[in-house]
């Protein structure tokens, strides 16, 4: 039914090129795409935003190249992962991007728990790969065959990244006592 | 993995699936910063839409119709007529066709043009 709602609403956006329509999408699909953008610069919120803004104008200058084969979701996170890599690839030309201690540092400090600084310090020891398949997994609770369509990386691989991912994970968690 | 080491993973994971992040204005800036409608294209695109309509209404009005129907009966009298002169004129004699060709062909059409369709559709999504 939602995915029906969607779909409408895209097809309002393509056609009659409705504002209105495309603020609903913005809307019901702002916090899965930042929380994503979140979890990638690892609590970068100003970077999250910009590239979450990029996104979304992204999806609405292509929207006519949405076909419906997959759920608008998956769609939109697809060009979300795509956004993240091209600001990887221009940043990585002048600085390294996985300098994840710098990017913690630039978390904002209002309502972050340590829980949350456990989160984004844990998901700094992964790789970006192995970080986007684990949380599109553990947040965003996809199935390794959409995480597959967004990345499109083939399912063996998302597989080998989940494993490896987790496993630094577990280890990086019983270190700090989170399985008592 | 054990189960246990997954259900330490799920329980880290719990609050930040949970996670809703509040729009505070993020929506109103995305919706500011949308590249404007083109209004020559609109404009150009409202003109083709009268322009085709006009047509079709100018068209049926002047017995366009009834001439298309002339000439498709004609031509398919026409064909007919072909078909039966072949019939009665054609010849023979054995018409070599090759087993592989034919193999090959069936097999590209079956085989390489559905799996070329699915890949072109599946990058897409």
């Amino acid at each position: 039914m939602a995915e029906l709602n969607d779909i409408a609403l895209v097809t309002q956006v393509a056609v009659f090129h409705n504002k209105r329509a495309f603020d609903q999408l913005v809307r019901k699909y702002q916090s899965p795409v930042r929380r994503f953008f979140l979890n990638q610069t690892l609590g970068d919120e100003q970077l999250s935003d910009d590239l979450a803004q990029d996104t979304f104008i992204k999806a609405y200058v292509n929207i006519t190249k949405f076909k419906g084969l997959s759920s608008f979701s998956t769609w939109l996170m697809r060009i979300a992962y795509n956004v993240f890599y091209d600001d990887v690839r221009a940043r990585k030309q002048t600085e390294d991007v996985d300098t994840s201690i710098s990017a913690l540092r630039q978390t904002s400090s209002n309502g972050d728990s340590n829980l949350k600084m456990d989160i984004y310090a844990a998901l700094a020891l992964l790789k970006p790969d192995e970080r986007t398949c684990i949380t599109l997994q553990l947040i965003d609770g996809y199935p390794i065959e959409q995480i597959s369509k967004i990345t499109g990386i083939p399912d063996n691989t998302v597989k080998s990244h989940l494993r490896r991912g987790k496993e630094k994970m577990t280890i990086y968690l019983k270190q700090n006592g989170y399985d008592r | 993995m054990t189960d246990k080491d997954n259900i330490i993973l799920e329980d880290f994971f719990k609050q930040a699936a949970q996670q809703q992040i509040e729009d505070n204005g993020f929506t109103e800036r995305v919706m500011q910063n949308l590249p404007k409608t083109n209004t020559v294209r609109r404009l150009s695109r409202l003109w083709s839409l009268f322009c085709i309509l006009v047509g079709a209404g100018l068209f049926f009005a002047f017995g366009g119709w009834q001439v298309l129907q002339g000439l498709f009966f004609g031509g398919l009298r026409m064909l007919l007529g072909w078909i039966e002169v072949f019939a009665l004129t054609a010849p023979t004699t054995e018409i070599n066709i090759n087993l592989w060709f034919v193999l090959l062909l069936v097999g590209f059409v079956l085989v390489v043009l559905p799996y070329q369709t699915y890949r072109k559709l599946s990058a897409t999504l």
